[in-house]
């Protein structure tokens, strides 16, 4: 936390290595989660359908569907605390921080609560490619971050007054 | 009140709020589904019911549960309380107590699913406390972190802090 709220030169570069080696765990955990959505088929409509999709009587929908919004929740929220705030240190303009970090945070909300749509409206078109592109959103959003993060964390910001 | 140099970090915790929102939610929604409200649920629940033909919780079953818990509800809290102590300088007393209580239902919550299958079942009240009193302190974290984000207008900074949104304090306190 000290690094993050007392950034001076000295106390970043000693900061970097370890901060690096957890973006590396980031992203590998980016491509894990986007590995496994792909092993369980939850990356074509159909088997997104299939696995979330409500039963007819189940009118809170799958106990799956809670479980994996209770997991990919917490995993979104420590990824967007975690990168979010090394942005926050990093050289990068509040534009862009502030742009991914809206953009990821937004898709991962769709992303997590698309499939209650068909819950809450029996029947409601398009709501799996819907969360598709909102997971791929929210992982093009969250590794440019992290890359972000990980090529800026530490270094000098750029001089503008010539 | 809130500590200005919280101001830059608003949109991540803003973010991480929210999400921890979605996990409270979804937990409470899951309990109420899973093992319910009342003790007669729960006993049935963790000793299995012959009407429900649902087997007795296995001491595998229960471990593939609690340890991913064990993990993630301590490092929610750390990070939580950590959050809302930085913003707010909490003073000492009604921080601790309110830390305490939280992290007290966080250790009952989890273990007494042990305690009910292994121990003494009439344990089932404490499991339900426990979980709504977790949920309720969470919620009240999750309220002072939401207000911690609220716009500065009209705060005095904290006595004796010299930093500001942009930059750190000349002194450490």
């Amino acid at each position: 936390m000290r690094f993050l709220v007392q950034p001076s030169p000295a106390v970043l570069d000693r900061a970097r290595p370890p901060v690096r080696a957890f973006l590396a765990f980031a992203v590998l955990l980016l491509v894990g989660w986007i590995a496994s959505r792909a092993a369980h088929g939850a990356l074509t409509p159909e088997g997104l359908s299939r696995i979330l999709e409500p039963l007819p009587g189940e009118r809170f929908g799958p106990v799956a569907l809670w479980e994996e919004v209770h997991q990919g929740a917490f995993l979104y929220g420590f990824l967007l605390l975690t990168v979010g705030s090394l942005l926050v240190v990093c050289p990068v303009s509040p534009g862009v921080r502030n742009g991914l970090l809206a953009v990821a945070t937004a898709a991962a909300l769709v992303d997590l609560l698309a499939p209650f749509l068909p819950v809450a409206w029996p029947g409601f078109p398009g709501w799996a490619p819907l969360r598709i592109g909102a997971f791929g959103l929210a992982m093009a959003a969250l590794l440019a971050a992290v890359v972000l993060a990980w090529v800026t964390f530490g270094r000098e910001p750029r001089r503008t007054d010539g | 009140m809130v500590d200005p140099r919280m101001a830059r970090f608003s949109l991540p915790v803003a973010a991480f709020a929210t999400m921890v929102a979605l996990v409270m939610a979804t937990g409470a929604v899951l309990f109420a589904r899973k093992i319910g409200f009342d003790g007669g649920h729960v006993r049935a629940f963790f000793l299995g019911s012959e009407a429900g033909f649902a087997p007795p919780r296995s001491l595998a079953g229960l471990l593939e549960v609690a340890v991913p818990h064990l993990l993630a509800v301590p490092l929610l809290l750390l990070v939580t309380l950590h959050l809302v102590a930085f913003a707010f300088g909490a003073r000492r007393r009604p921080f601790s107590l309110l830390a305490g209580i939280t992290w007290g239902c966080a250790a009952a919550g989890i273990g007494a699913g042990f305690a009910i299958r292994f121990a003494w079942p009439w344990l089932a009240p404490i499991k339900v406390a426990a979980f709504v009193g977790f949920q309720a302190t969470m919620l009240a974290w999750l309220l002072l972190l939401v207000a911690a984000l609220l716009p500065a207008s009209g705060r005095d900074p904290r006595p004796g802090f010299t930093g500001t949104a942009d930059a750190p304090p000349r002194a450490a306190r």
